[in-house]
């Protein structure tokens, strides 16, 4: 059964088509990577999900419901949540922090509780810290919770971007390139959480280069070029696709690529 | 013991005893010090409830906002027109300020806050303007002449409980799902956004905010000066308390209250250089930013720090640090 689905969506910035009539499933539980050549249109699709760009044409919804004019906060309410490509932490706060910020729309305190810091408001933060503290745990950053997010290592970083976006518990976790900058150890790592995560039951929607992790962990792959869907299916159908093989090495025939 | 500090109405009568000790203990100031000092002081509390306003705005938001001046002039107007052309107590007064303060800063806010940066700053400044030229040209103001005849009501042990309930509010809210929020969208608004922050929505609280502690503190000036003119609001103002904020350290309560305390006390502690003061003044401001380019506390995590200058062990993992 289809989570998340893209129905004939179409961007357009100006003369360009960003992404091109994309039709796309994401089925509840699984690992679906999206691939393509730089500039292909991977992060344009998540930034469509999430709300940042209007599609031009076109339907998303999330089990059945449209996601067509829902600002972006509400959209991380309705259970997709994300990482980005550049890290984009609030660097200044500490660990903890940022991940109890994360579970934002999972809260109801206002201003009111803000001020009169009643008990129910007390327990809402207790809750909310342990299981900030849980998402921690399960990336591994528990011991660094009083470092500011600045601080940490690279792939730290990377890792404490994808607490932040679990906390809230989401139905559909998007990563934005979560390999990239990592060396391989911290790129098997990666992969691990990324089973565990799964197996929690979130559905995993990736981008990424890295072609050796993508094989690996996805179980269906989606290839972008120029904005449109060339090739789904497992990774051992893409690897051995004609049109996908074209557009990472080129066919060996100049004017077919010209021809575009 | 620590169950005990944890019930609600312990931390609530401790609170209220807080504030009925400053009242004592500024009382007790009030009779002992020379009325030159104490009205130094009063100052001193009325820059610091505007700035922790601002603070909140542009340290925690991370919004900059020159108009500061116009939510204190609107704050000063709006009180003073309220006890005297309306007989209102001072203190319902001061409230009132404040409330219209936070009305404009909710009104303008929803127009300006989809501007970021020096765009915002500009827009502020533009309404700042306004503000002023609007009390310029008011019948019930008085114009440029200037508001006359306004009660000396403000004293120094009012300004210092109102500081102080100020710092518990703003200390309150900055550790809440608000006061997070707010700090979310300084850091990085789009990741805010993404997290399930309505980032138009705590900009807006924020800014409302900030401009209700600027119309408090506008309301006390009027009655402690008796007598206010347009010309006290202008864009100069808007930068003393921001260079308060700034100078303090951007987003800190503590630094906040260190600011106000030095850029209220310097040009008095200056006064014997009689010409040269406000030289002085601009170069201790040059000083302080080079030496401490993020602020006299900017960047200090006062809790980690006492904690570590008396070694206490690191509490367990679950549960921050008191």
């Amino acid at each position: 059964m289809s989570l998340l689905a893209l129905a004939d969506v179409t961007i357009r910035f100006g003369g360009l088509t960003a992404v091109d009539t994309l039709n796309l499933e994401v089925k509840q539980g699984e690992i679906l990577a999206l691939i393509g050549p730089n500039g292909a249109g991977k992060s344009t699709v998540f930034n469509l999900i999430t709300g940042i760009y209007k599609p031009t044409h076109g339907k998303i919804s999330l089990d059945g419901k449209p996601l067509a004019g829902i600002p972006t906060h509400k959209i991380a309410d309705m259970g997709i949540t994300r990482t980005f490509q550049t890290i984009r932490l609030f660097s200044e706060l500490s660990v903890l922090d940022n991940v109890k910020i994360g579970a934002h729309c999972r809260g109801n305190a206002g201003l009111f509780q803000a001020f009169t810091r009643l008990p129910g408001m007390k327990r809402e933060e207790l809750e909310l810290e342990e299981k900030s503290m849980e998402a921690l745990e399960f990336l591994d950053l528990a011991g660094k919770w009083e470092e500011k997010a600045k601080n940490l290592s690279y792939g730290e970083q990377r890792r404490l971007e994808i607490a932040r976006a679990l906390v809230s518990k989401p139905k559909v976790l998007l990563l934005d390139e979560p390999a990239a900058g990592m060396n391989p150890q911290e790129k098997a790592v990666l992969v691990e959480m990324i089973r565990r995560i799964r197996d929690t039951g979130i559905t995993i929607f990736l981008v990424e280069h890295d072609m050796k992790l993508i094989m690996g962990i996805s179980e269906r792959i989606a290839v972008l070029d120029y904005g449109k869907k060339i090739a789904e299916g497992t990774p051992l159908e893409v690897r051995s696709n004609k049109a996908v093989i074209e557009a990472y090495l080129g066919s060996g025939k100049f004017k077919s690529r010209i021809r575009r | 013991m620590k169950k005990l500090l944890n019930n609600w109405f312990v931390q609530a009568l401790l609170f209220l005893m807080a504030l009925g000790l400053t009242a004592y203990v500024s009382q007790v100031i009030n009779d002992v010090l020379p009325p030159y000092v104490l009205i130094i002081g009063l100052f001193i509390g009325i820059n610091l409830i505007m700035a922790l306003g601002l603070n909140l705005i542009t340290g925690v938001t991370g919004q900059l906002s020159l108009g500061h001046a116009a939510f204190m002039s609107i704050g000063a107007y709006s009180s003073a027109i309220a006890t005297v052309n309306f007989h209102v107590p001072f203190l319902l007064g001061v409230l009132i300020g404040g409330l219209v303060a936070g009305l404009f800063g909710l009104i303008i806010g929803f127009p300006t806050l989809r501007l970021t940066g020096d765009y915002l700053a500009i827009a502020t400044l533009g309404f700042a303007e306004i503000v002023r030229v609007q009390f310029t040209n008011m019948k019930i103001t008085n114009g440029a002449i200037g508001f006359l005849g306004i009660q000396g009501s403000t004293t120094f042990p009012i300004v210092m409980t109102i500081a102080v309930l100020t710092i518990f509010a703003m200390v309150w809210l900055e550790d809440s799902r608000n006061g997070r929020a707010m700090l979310a969208i300084r850091e990085d608004e789009v990741a805010s956004s993404a997290v399930g922050i309505n980032t138009t929505l705590y900009k807006i609280q924020a800014f409302a905010i900030g401009a209700f502690c600027a119309g408090v503190g506008g309301a006390l000036f009027a009655h402690t000066t008796t007598f206010i003119q347009p010309t006290d609001f202008g864009f100069l103002k808007s930068v003393d308390i921001l260079s308060i904020v700034v100078l303090g350290g951007l987003g800190s309560i503590p630094g906040t209250i260190i600011g106000a305390i030095v850029l209220t006390a310097a040009p008095e502690a200056l006064r014997s250089l009689s010409n040269y003061r406000m030289m002085v003044y601009g170069l201790l401001l040059i000083v302080i930013m080079i030496f401490r380019p993020y602020g006299l506390l900017g960047g200090v995590n006062l809790r980690q720090a006492v904690r570590r200058a008396i070694m206490l062990p690191k509490k367990k993992q679950t549960g921050r640090g008191a």
